[in-house]
């Protein structure tokens, strides 16, 4: 913390300046509690900041199907450690929990439970579909595996890979948080209109395209 | 005619003639050299009770369908076919029993009470095919839906989930599933009470962070106290061996890999090798030290989740983040080699999928250098406290006969003092070359079967340190004309190569017509894949043997008389994962 000592006279002489800047270009006030102020409030319209809350306190459900499940789990051990994006507060139950991540394919016979455990968790609640077998099926276009599980519930982000490394389903996450952040609800069951207004979910191939193309030397598989 | 050969040397084929009659049998050359005997329906229970001393376990119980297979000749007509795989330790030995069924009378009497594991293996027959195994006490479907219609592995039933009705869930169908799922203890032949206890009934799974993965098991409770159980599975089935029937040789390596899906390349290992054996394929030297280095790795990378899941299951949070930091360590490695992580589908038929990079000595060495030291500190950390120990120590404890009886393989049987390693008494793929222990443990208990596999990481490594010391120069696929992708270097000089290198890679090889297993020591076990080729670009049938799907059918033997803290432990112990046992 920067912090500094300033003489009575200083700060009537510098009340009349108050356009100075620092290097980052704050303004510079030299007056300890006003500094203090600017560090510790902000304004912001109430839902807003309560999007903000929802996004950075969700407690994800311990669940997994399959293999993605294994990456899922290596994503929370010390390599990767997604307690720094604040998700680390994994519940044993979806009564507790508001974030199911469905990491793995999505069996038949295991659709009615999953379905069972999506109705369990509370609201507001989001939906990670992670690998491609939850995505879509995948490379299981088999009798015993529903193709997506958007199928019977609904979906906030997708994380492709076969599985996913465990950064892009960190990736995810943030996204999600993002978009919850962007999001807009009712702000309680007597008050406002009760619509929830998501933001378009954006792809990331139109986002990226035009920078991967750029791309015209791969690195030599030959090397470690 | 190597086949016929091996089939001479083996004398268990005389044994049976002398015993039953020539006219009882009639014999199959299959390309791996097992003796395979066709018999009546009716002498199946004589013969098998005769075997049973001898082979003392089945290590595997499938069904055929054989009414669209064209390249039989050789073999009694039949539409179905029951195949009994079993195996002898002291002999060191197998042998194939296969029986006809013909429609409409698909019909053959249970062996359960020859070989208790038969039981969820005659289930698994019944849901995929519908054979029907009379005298079997409960011959409900195992792996498909209670409500589910039709037998998928049958050849008229549809593979792909497109072609059928497209998936949907109403909060009709929704509450049908559910209902049909419930447990209903009567089904199971259970007590609801007796004169002086009323039972509980507890459901755990199919998703509990204890059962790792998707498995069911319910409890019958007196108190806190497991009276018996009934594992419920299914809940991961992926269709892998209808996969199998629709893929070409090559493009269904990817899914070898998710089977044991902590075990990567080494479960391409016994797939490529048992394609091998069908097309007659000279792996070069190279290849196969590079394929046991890979293969090693993933058994150390599958034994540090377990250890790491075990003593987590037990009470100790933190040694798991230690297991999976050296696991990404490996992955490291791996990913440098093969350019995956946890499925690389990296073996070939007839090689490996490229050579070893640049600099992979070092990261090999740096790895295996520093992992001894880690292991005596987690040693001290998990596997010497005494909380552990006093939680896994005769917990979840059986004998050496009850495993073989009940085809546990690999490291749980190791536990009960059993000396059997597949890479060391059926040394495959170049584990002739290579010097190391087999780890035994004596008791059989949770707490010997972690000590087993702790152990075999250190065999591992030193493994890997020999393939490291010792890699041969040389070709890292095999030029026999059915390696896949062929080798392209001379694609452009002559056009017979350029046909053969095209059409090997757009339509895929062609395998020779016939019958192959190549039996593996897996990271949790047995693992084998009897493939049958009908001559084509795909195989005919497909059969995954796993060693998770009888350790799992155990479990009920095991803790009866435990409490359900017990219980966790002993589903910790096992190491299982659910996509080895459904499939």
């Amino acid at each position: 913390m920067k912090w500094s000592l300033t003489r009575p006279d200083e700060v009537i002489a510098s009340s009349a300046n108050t356009n100075r800047l620092n290097d980052d270009g704050a303004v510079i006030t030299n007056d300890p509690i006003e500094d203090h102020v600017r560090r510790n409030v902000c304004f912001a319209k109430l839902e807003d900041l309560i999007a903000w809350g929802r996004g950075h306190s969700l407690w994800p459900f311990n669940f997994g199907l399959s293999c993605c499940y294994v990456e899922m789990a290596t994503s929370f051990t010390s390599r990767h450690d997604i307690a720094r994006f604040g998700s680390e507060v994994i519940r044993a139950t979806p009564r507790q929990a508001d974030l199911m991540v469905i990491s793995g394919t999505c069996f038949l016979k295991m659709a009615p439970v999953v379905q069972r455990l999506y109705e369990q968790l509370l609201e507001p609640r989001w939906i990670i579909s992670m690998g491609s077998c939850a995505n879509s099926g995948g490379m299981y276009d088999i009798y015993s595996v529903v193709q997506g599980v958007d199928k019977f519930i609904p979906v906030d982000v997708y994380v492709p890979g076969c599985p996913p490394r465990p950064e892009a389903l960190m990736q995810g996450l943030v996204m999600l948080q993002e978009s919850i952040g962007k999001e807009r609800r009712p702000l309680s069951w007597t008050a406002d209109d009760q619509t929830v207004v998501k933001p378009a979910p954006i792809s990331q191939r139109d986002l990226l395209t035009e920078e991967r193309m750029k791309t015209t030397e791969l690195r030599d598989p030959k090397d470690v | 005619m190597q086949a016929t050969e091996t089939l001479q040397q083996t004398g268990i084929i005389s044994e049976l003639y002398e015993r039953f009659g020539e006219d009882c049998f009639k014999v199959q050359a299959c390309a791996d050299g097992i003796a395979t005997l066709w018999v009546d329906k009716d002498k199946l229970h004589y013969v098998l009770r005769y075997l049973k001393p001898k082979f003392p376990m089945l290590h595997d119980l499938f069904g055929i369908d054989e009414r669209v297979r064209e390249n039989r000749s050789d073999q009694p007509a039949a539409d179905f076919t029951v195949v009994y795989h079993l195996l002898s330790f002291s002999r060191n030995e197998d042998v194939r029993i296969k029986v006809a069924l013909v429609e409409p009378d698909i019909q053959v009497p249970t062996i359960v009470d020859i070989w208790p594991n038969a039981n969820w293996y005659e289930r698994e027959a019944w849901d995929m095919f519908g054979i029907d195994f009379s005298g079997h006490p409960n011959l409900y479907r195992i792996l498909m839906p209670p409500t589910w219609e039709g037998h998928p592995l049958r050849k008229d039933h549809p593979a792909r989930a497109t072609e059928m009705e497209p998936f949907s869930l109403d909060q009709d169908k929704q509450d049908r599933e559910q209902e049909a799922l419930r447990f209903r203890p009567e089904q199971w032949g259970m007590e609801q009470k007796t004169d002086d206890t009323e039972y509980m009934f507890l459901n755990l799974g199919p998703n509990h962070p204890s059962v790792h993965g998707v498995f069911r098991i319910a409890l019958q409770l007196d108190g806190e106290i497991v009276v018996d159980a009934v594992p419920d599975i299914g809940y991961h089935h992926r269709g892998a061996e209808k996969m199998g029937e629709r893929q070409t040789w090559h493009s269904y390596i990817p899914y070898t890999d998710r089977i044991d899906y902590l075990g990567g390349v080494m479960n391409n290992l016994a797939y490529v090798m048992s394609v091998e054996k069908l097309a007659g394929i000279q792996v070069p030297d190279r290849a196969k030290v590079i394929r046991i280095m890979m293969s090693e790795l993933f058994r150390i990378s599958s034994h540090l989740v377990f250890y790491g899941t075990f003593v987590q299951d037990v009470g100790q949070m933190s040694p798991v983040f230690y297991m999976f930091a050296d696991r990404e360590r490996l992955f490291g490695i791996v990913e440098a080699i093969t350019g995956g992580r946890m499925h690389p589908a990296w073996f070939r038929i007839g090689g490996v999928a490229q050579d070893l990079p640049i600099g992979w000595e070092k990261m090999v060495r740096d790895f295996i250098d520093a992992m001894p030291a880690r292991l005596d500190h987690y040693d001290k950390m998990a596997m010497q406290n005494k909380i552990l120990k006093n939680r896994a120590v005769d917990i979840g404890r059986y004998t050496q006969a009850e495993a073989i009886d009940w085809g546990i393989t690999g490291p749980g049987l190791r536990a009960t003092g059993m000396d059997w390693d597949l890479r060391r008494d059926r040394p495959y793929g170049g584990y002739d070359q290579f010097d190391f222990e087999v780890p035994v443990g004596n008791n059989g208990d949770s707490y010997d079967r972690a000590e087993v596999r702790i152990e075999e990481i250190r065999q591992s490594l030193r493994i890997i340190r020999q393939c490291l010391d010792n890699m041969p120069e040389g070709p890292y696929k095999s030029d026999h004309r059915l390696t896949t992708p062929p080798p392209k270097e001379r694609t452009m000089q002559d056009i017979e190569t350029l046909i053969h290198h095209f059409l090997n890679v757009s339509w895929g090889p062609v395998i020779p017509a016939g019958e192959a297993t190549q039996l593996i020591e897996a990271t949790k076990g047995h693992n084998s894949y009897h493939l049958v080729s009908d001559g084509g670009t795909m195989s005919y049938r497909t059969r995954i043997r796993t060693p998770s799907f009888p350790h799992l059918q155990q479990i009920p033997l095991i803790s009866s008389g435990l409490m359900i803290a017990d219980l966790i432990t002993i589903i910790a112990s096992i190491d299982f994962v659910m996509a080895d046992v459904d499939r």
